[in-house]
């Protein structure tokens, strides 16, 4: 009778062996990447999207630039240094374009394109000069520069008497801290010679591939530099991308490794062979790479934190494992799943419950998380039905030793119920940690997502301070219905930030209309030179002594010049290379630009951006930074939501199943929780994301321990078991806490002490059973 | 950094007649007082309309520090350069100023006349090819700019001295050219 039933099971294996066999090797087949940038498990679409697409403008500017800067004393050396570097990196993989070298008369070419508007595009000052009507200082300004031994080729006295163009062009190079230098691009204001290349990389930073063949073809060159005494260093979210890879992956075969040794040695020393151990990493294995299949299947790409997530299920998904085997222990090899099947269903239900419900989240990161971890439970869970009563089919009843011993410890813990002063003095210490929590605050600091180690932070700055870049998270976003409109509504903001500027409450900003004026403005200035000219051009030219006819060529030149510099004809110059960094989006319906506030600015002056931005229709103050901080706070927000609605929703399935006695499974991880959060909080830890995202596993794992307690009659081989699936997760995610990457640490950390509370409190709500072993 | 305006010419070589000059030797028969002032005319041709601008002012520079460059006629003015900033004044009213930094194509010229009136060869022969001559006490040098970006500036630059440099011109290339010529130095 057993028979067919045994020979169908065999089917059902192979076939479950068979299918772990193709999803893995379509898996691999895909070549996968792997995402280090946090980011990416944050939410696409939480807010406008145009803010959005802003945002993401803004950071590709800094995700997909490497900056290098080479210094030392030898000048040529460093010239020749340059050379060779951005040779080699033209001709990597990966790598879009280097910009070191400025081509012949570029910067002239670049300039002379905008000459025929010099009437319509005029620099800031000039304009508010004539606007206030100061021609005379407009005046001596022009006679100053014609006498001056540095002006020489400033176009001719007739086309730009008043040196209206120079003045623009002399304003216009402002930014970074570059002069050319016979072609090079060299750094000013440092004493040691110091050249830069600028790196435009054709993927994403966090692309393991391009990190190993841009970053490799640099320290190939460094490497000979170092000799010959020349510093590199660097600027560039691919830095940090890199670092962050490198640091996840030695932390994992660090930490990784001696979490493995610990649950090895612990397996052995209580099964005292080796073959449960390897009975319990088959089902650990499967799980983690049928869901690192699967995940990579269904989301194209798999996140370092879903992995170290996915290292959770091992915790988990170990306790199937350890209780087939401490129940073998006992009993014979038929008997084993009839006692078990149900508590098994059941935890892997509850468990389920518990990750499902983060699937259901508007968070990218944490519908990963749900499903790699919701695949790799069902897949160890059915490792272990299928497979592991025929791999021990010979196996004998072998009683373990630790087993009674453990049970011993378990029986000296109080029972709450033959105890209602302990019973008091927990629910006193639940009100204390409530209350604590109460009065906590939260955290959500951006810094919780820095992963980079400091000297690549400091020599980050160092770059960006010797370049005078500012690099600024903060901007203001304007739309219209045509581009017109935006730069008109740019001019009238313009005009107010320059106020802030004058009182020194902000350090600069940068925008299109400076060099793309409004054609409303731009009629204007037309119409202010001409006023200049009529009022001073003729006193000008008698103070230059210069003929009579010098005057009526300078007023011709200026009618002649009737151009204006519309988007259109400005697309086709070159300047505008840099200009369409600014423009966001612009179709028929609707254009966006951007301008960027540079420097720091205190909480005052936001308030004074938000205001100037709510008066003005289509205009919004984005700052990156804080939409993160906002993000993560929403994020804990919803998780702390989902957690309770899984608590919700597990009680259900539990008061169905087990009635009274519910509260045993339920509270031990629900007290733990509460414990662990009051506890990092009085560490001086705000509670974030992160020890949030560590709680639904500490009830996955509490529950199943609950449930494996009730379903066996706590039985000392279940007790076993669970402290052994207790002690493995601890062990696990516990040695987290010791990763320097922030993320890791905190889950870490929430994982060692929640589990402990959980093992702690498990046996001190048991049932009064006395039960020795079982049969 | 800075280092001369004083070519001591005449002691090395009494007796030569005319001789090729090299940065190098520039280098060597330099040497340079710690401030020097003076006067000097300015004269600013402009082929497009074949004027000649004529100014006449004093100068004064601090050797690393400053160069002080007044126009007292026609126009009143005072052009301040310091290596990291450029200052242009009219009696205490400022009309301009541009740091070094912050333009990077103004700050490469003043750099060149800085390095020019100096006479900070090092710098220059970054920039030019020097070819000069020697006799007796007087010499004179011609520097064709090497870097393309200056040779879009200047075609050429003359230089004419004794002890002291008497006489720069900066040719464009396109006719134009400034002509300055100094004077009353102590």
């Amino acid at each position: 009778m057993t028979k067919p039933h045994a020979l169908s099971l065999k089917w059902v294996s192979m076939g479950w062996l068979l299918f772990v066999l193709t999803v893995s090797s379509l898996a691999i087949k895909q070549n996968p990447s792997f995402d280090s940038s946090i980011l990416a498990l944050l939410p696409k679409q939480t807010q406008q999207p145009i803010i959005q697409q802003a945002t993401e403008k803004m950071a590709e500017r800094f995700s997909k630039r490497l900056i290098i800067m080479l210094s030392g004393e030898d000048e040529e050396k460093v010239r020749l240094a340059v050379k060779t570097l951005a040779e080699g990196l033209a001709n990597t993989a990966n790598v879009s374009s280097v910009t070191w070298h400025i081509e012949d008369g570029a910067i002239e070419r670049l300039q002379l394109e905008q000459f025929p508007y010099r009437f319509v595009v005029i620099n800031k000052e000039i304009r508010a000069r004539l606007l206030a009507g100061n021609y005379d200082e407009i005046k001596s300004l022009a006679l100053t520069k014609l006498y001056s031994p540095l002006s020489v080729k400033s176009g001719s006295i007739t086309e730009d008497p008043f040196r209206l163009f120079s003045e623009l062009a002399l304003h216009q190079n402002k930014g970074l801290n570059l002069q050319v230098n016979r072609s090079l691009l060299k750094v000013s204001g440092v004493e040691t010679p110091t050249y830069i290349l600028m790196v435009a990389l054709s993927g994403e930073p966090f692309s393991t591939q391009l990190q190993q063949n841009v970053l490799g073809e640099v320290e190939r060159n460094n490497r000979v530099l170092k000799e010959s005494g020349i510093k590199l260093s660097m600027s560039g979210m691919l830095l940090h991308a890199s670092a962050g890879a490198q640091q996840a992956k030695s932390e994992i075969s660090t930490i990784g490794v001696g979490s493995l040794l610990c649950i090895v040695a612990m397996m052995l020393l209580v099964f005292r062979r080796l073959k449960p151990l390897l009975l319990t990493v088959l089902p650990v294995v499967v799980g983690c790479v049928t869901a690192a299949a699967l995940t990579i299947l269904i989301f194209g790409r798999v996140h370092l934190v879903t992995f170290a997530f996915g290292a959770g299920l091992v915790g988990v998904s170990v306790d199937y494992a350890l209780h087939f085997l401490c129940e073998r222990t006992v009993s014979p090899p038929g008997q084993v799943l009839k006692r078990l099947l149900p508590g098994l269903l059941l935890g892997l239900i509850s468990s389920v419950i518990a990750y499902a419900v983060q699937a259901i989240t508007p968070f990218p990161g944490l519908q990963q998380m749900a499903t790699f971890s919701v695949i790799g439970l069902v897949a160890s869970w059915l490792t272990v039905v299928l497979w592991l009563p025929i791999l021990t089919q010979h196996d004998s009843l072998q009683p373990v030793m630790m087993a009674d011993q453990l049970d011993v410890l378990r029986k000296k813990f109080p029972r709450v119920e033959e105890k209602p002063y302990f019973a008091l003095f927990l629910l006193f210490c639940l009100g204390l940690s409530v209350s604590a929590l109460w009065s906590s605050h939260s955290q959500d600091d951006i810094r919780l997502l820095q992963t980079s180690p400091a000297d690549l932070l400091s020599e980050e700055k160092n770059v960006q301070t010797v370049l005078g870049v500012t690099s600024s998270s903060r901007f203001l976003m304007v739309s219209a219905k045509t581009l017109e409109l935006s730069l008109q509504k740019e001019e009238r903001l313009l005009s107010k930030l320059d106020e802030l500027k004058k009182n020194g409450l902000i350090s600069d900003y940068q925008a299109l209309s400076l060099s793309l004026p409004s054609l409303k403005r731009q009629r204007e200035n037309r119409e202010l030179v001409r006023q200049l000219y009529r009022a001073n051009l003729a006193s000008f030219f008698m103070d230059l002594r210069l003929p009579f006819d010098v005057l009526s060529k300078a007023h011709s030149s200026f009618e002649g010049a009737t151009g204006y510099l519309t988007p259109e004809v400005w697309r086709q110059l070159k300047i505008s290379e840099q200009g369409k960094n600014f423009i966001v989006a612009q179709n028929n319906k609707a254009a966006t630009t951007v301008i960027r506030l540079s420097g720091y600015f205190d909480d005052s002056v936001k308030e004074k951006l938000i205001a100037f931005s709510e008066k003005e229709d289509g205009v919004f103050y984005v700052d990156q930074i804080e939409e993160i901080s906002d993000l993560m706070g929403r994020y804990r927000g919803e998780i702390m939501m989902w957690l309770s609605i899984a608590y919700l929703g597990v009680a259900m399935v539990l008061i169905f199943r087990y009635k009274a006695d519910s509260w045993r499974v339920i509270l031990p991880p629900l007290f733990a929780s509460v414990f662990t959060l009051a506890l990092l909080t009085q560490f001086g830890l705000g509670v974030n994301l992160f020890h949030l995202m560590a709680l639904i596993l500490v009830l996955g794992i509490g529950l199943d321990m609950g449930i494996f307690m009730a379903e066996t009659d706590e039985t000392v081989h279940t007790w076993l078991a669970v402290s052994l699936s207790s002690f493995t997760s601890l062990v696990a995610f516990g040695l987290l806490a010791l990763s320097k990457t922030p993320v890791l640490h905190h889950f870490g950390m929430t994982v060692l002490v929640g589990l402990t509370f959980v093992w702690l409190l498990s046996p001190i709500m048991r049932k009064n059973n006395s039960r020795g072993v079982c049969l | 950094m800075n280092r001369c305006l004083l070519v001591f010419v005449v002691l090395l070589m009494p007796n030569a007649s005319y001789a090729e000059l090299s940065f190098e030797q520039m280098e060597t028969l330099s040497s340079m007082p710690p401030s020097l002032k003076g006067e000097f005319t300015q004269e600013k041709y402009l082929s497009s309309l074949d004027a000649l601008l004529v100014s006449t002012g004093t100068f004064s520079f601090q050797r690393d520090k400053s160069i002080s460059w007044k126009t007292l006629e026609p126009i009143k003015s005072e052009l301040l350069m310091t290596p990291t900033s450029i200052v242009s004044r009219q009696g205490a009213r400022e009309l301009a100023r541009f740091e070094a930094s912050s333009n990077p194509a103004l700050s490469i010229f003043s750099e060149l006349l800085f390095a020019v009136l100096t006479a900070e060869w090092e710098m220059l022969s970054n920039y030019f090819e020097l070819t000069g001559q020697l006799k007796g006490e007087q010499w004179q040098a011609i520097l064709i700019p090497v870097d393309t970006n200056i040779a879009q500036v200047v075609s050429r630059v003359e230089l004419r001295g004794g002890t002291l440099l008497d006489e720069l011109i900066l040719h464009e290339g396109n006719g134009d050219f400034t002509k300055i010529h100094f004077r009353n130095r102590e």
